[in-house]
């Protein structure tokens, strides 16, 4: 792969992946939020945050496959 | 450089049917799985030996989850299960020494590259596009066993019928996406990985500080993917209990109660399903 558009596409798509990086830091700190305020409700709240978790990740995960397809099939 | 290929290099063709490495991995994984129940199975016993209970493990605590989802949790529980195990294992033989470094060696137009014999299977599109249309069809089956097909419609449609013609098909996206965010979800987080320690691994030819870099960074990529190995394993079979789930439930100003409700919830579905039975 030498340096054409694609490469350059490529590595702007992955902006993208500064919403679910804000996303997960906001995510994460209210789930330290509530644990803090109940330690005791830590299973309770296991299972939605990782949920949450990974449903904001795919988003990330959706940029890095256009850049993917960018690299791989692209120019 | 490193290369990587996104699709699975194809190993050897019987007949029409190609065989990747990618399915080499698959298999092993599966095989590795069949070998380890087979054998606790055989020599099962009311007081575990240690190996038993290592693989009551996962199963107890995937069920300790799934317990506090519906009443009918015993229905689908097995596949939750088995999703999970399955893709733990399949991420995990991924991280072995071998995988993804023993090939064979060619040269393709004059650059040297190297065939993988086996690969992480969840490294391959088809294989997690696979698992994802298997939880599509049970949690689409799940919906319209429970609530009818008219019923299952009518909750694409949703509570003011006058915003029928934009919520549905609003929701009718939003559920067909979930076929492709499942697999999706899992291919770019073990793809992400593989070619993470490719590029990890490569770094020693390009410096002259070699024992650090060739020893400790790769093994602090390693442990982040079977980190992230496991969890992509919880979140879909996690995904697929809340998708079930979420088919079952009857939207009526409510989700899904969590545990302490379950009797509740049986009788008021039973009547819901007498009353709501399509004609």
């Amino acid at each position: 792969m030498e340096g054409n558009i694609a490469s350059i596409a490529a590595g702007l798509a992955m902006i993208g992946a500064i919403g679910p990086g804000i996303g997960l830091g906001i995510g994460f700190s209210k789930a330290m939020e509530a644990l803090g305020r109940n330690p005791d409700a830590a299973g309770a709240i296991f299972v939605p945050y990782i949920l949450g978790l990974a449903l904001t990740e795919a988003i990330g995960i959706y940029c890095l496959v256009v850049a993917l397809i960018l690299i791989f099939a692209g120019g | 450089m490193i290369h990587v290929e996104i699709a699975g290099e194809t190993l050897f063709t019987i007949g029409w049917f190609e065989v990747t490495n990618s399915m080499v991995g698959a298999v092993l994984a599966s095989l590795l799985l069949l070998a380890g129940a087979w054998y606790i199975s055989s020599r099962s016993a009311l007081i575990p030996h240690r190996l038993q209970s290592l693989l009551e493990l996962p199963v107890e605590w995937v069920t300790g989850i799934v317990e506090g989802s519906t009443s009918r949790w015993r229905s689908y529980v097995a596949l939750v299960i088995g999703l999970f195990l399955m893709i733990l294992v399949a991420n995990w033989l991924g991280l072995l020494p071998g995988v993804g470094t023993i090939g064979i060696r060619h040269t393709v137009e004059g650059e040297e590259i190297l065939t993988p014999l086996v690969r992480p299977a969840a490294a391959d599109l088809n294989f997690t596009l696979g698992l994802a249309i298997i939880t599509f069809v049970v949690f689409v089956w799940w919906g319209v066993r429970v609530n009818g097909p008219i019923g299952y419609l009518k909750e694409l449609v949703g509570e003011p019928r006058y915003m029928a013609p934009l919520m549905f098909p609003i929701h009718l996206i939003s559920e067909l996406s979930r076929l492709v965010s499942l697999s999706m979800r899992l291919f770019g987080n073990v793809f992400a990985g593989e070619v993470l320690i490719a590029t990890m691994l490569a770094l020693t030819t390009a410096t002259l500080f070699v024992l650090p870099l060739a020893f400790f960074v790769p093994s602090i990529f390693l442990g982040l993917e079977l980190l992230f190995g496991a969890v992509q394993a919880m979140v879909f079979a996690l995904l697929t209990m809340t998708y079930i789930t979420m088919a079952i439930a009857e939207h009526q100003g409510g989700h899904e109660p969590e545990e302490g409700e379950g009797r509740e919830h049986r009788d008021a579905e039973s009547e819901h399903r007498t009353a709501g039975s399509p004609a």
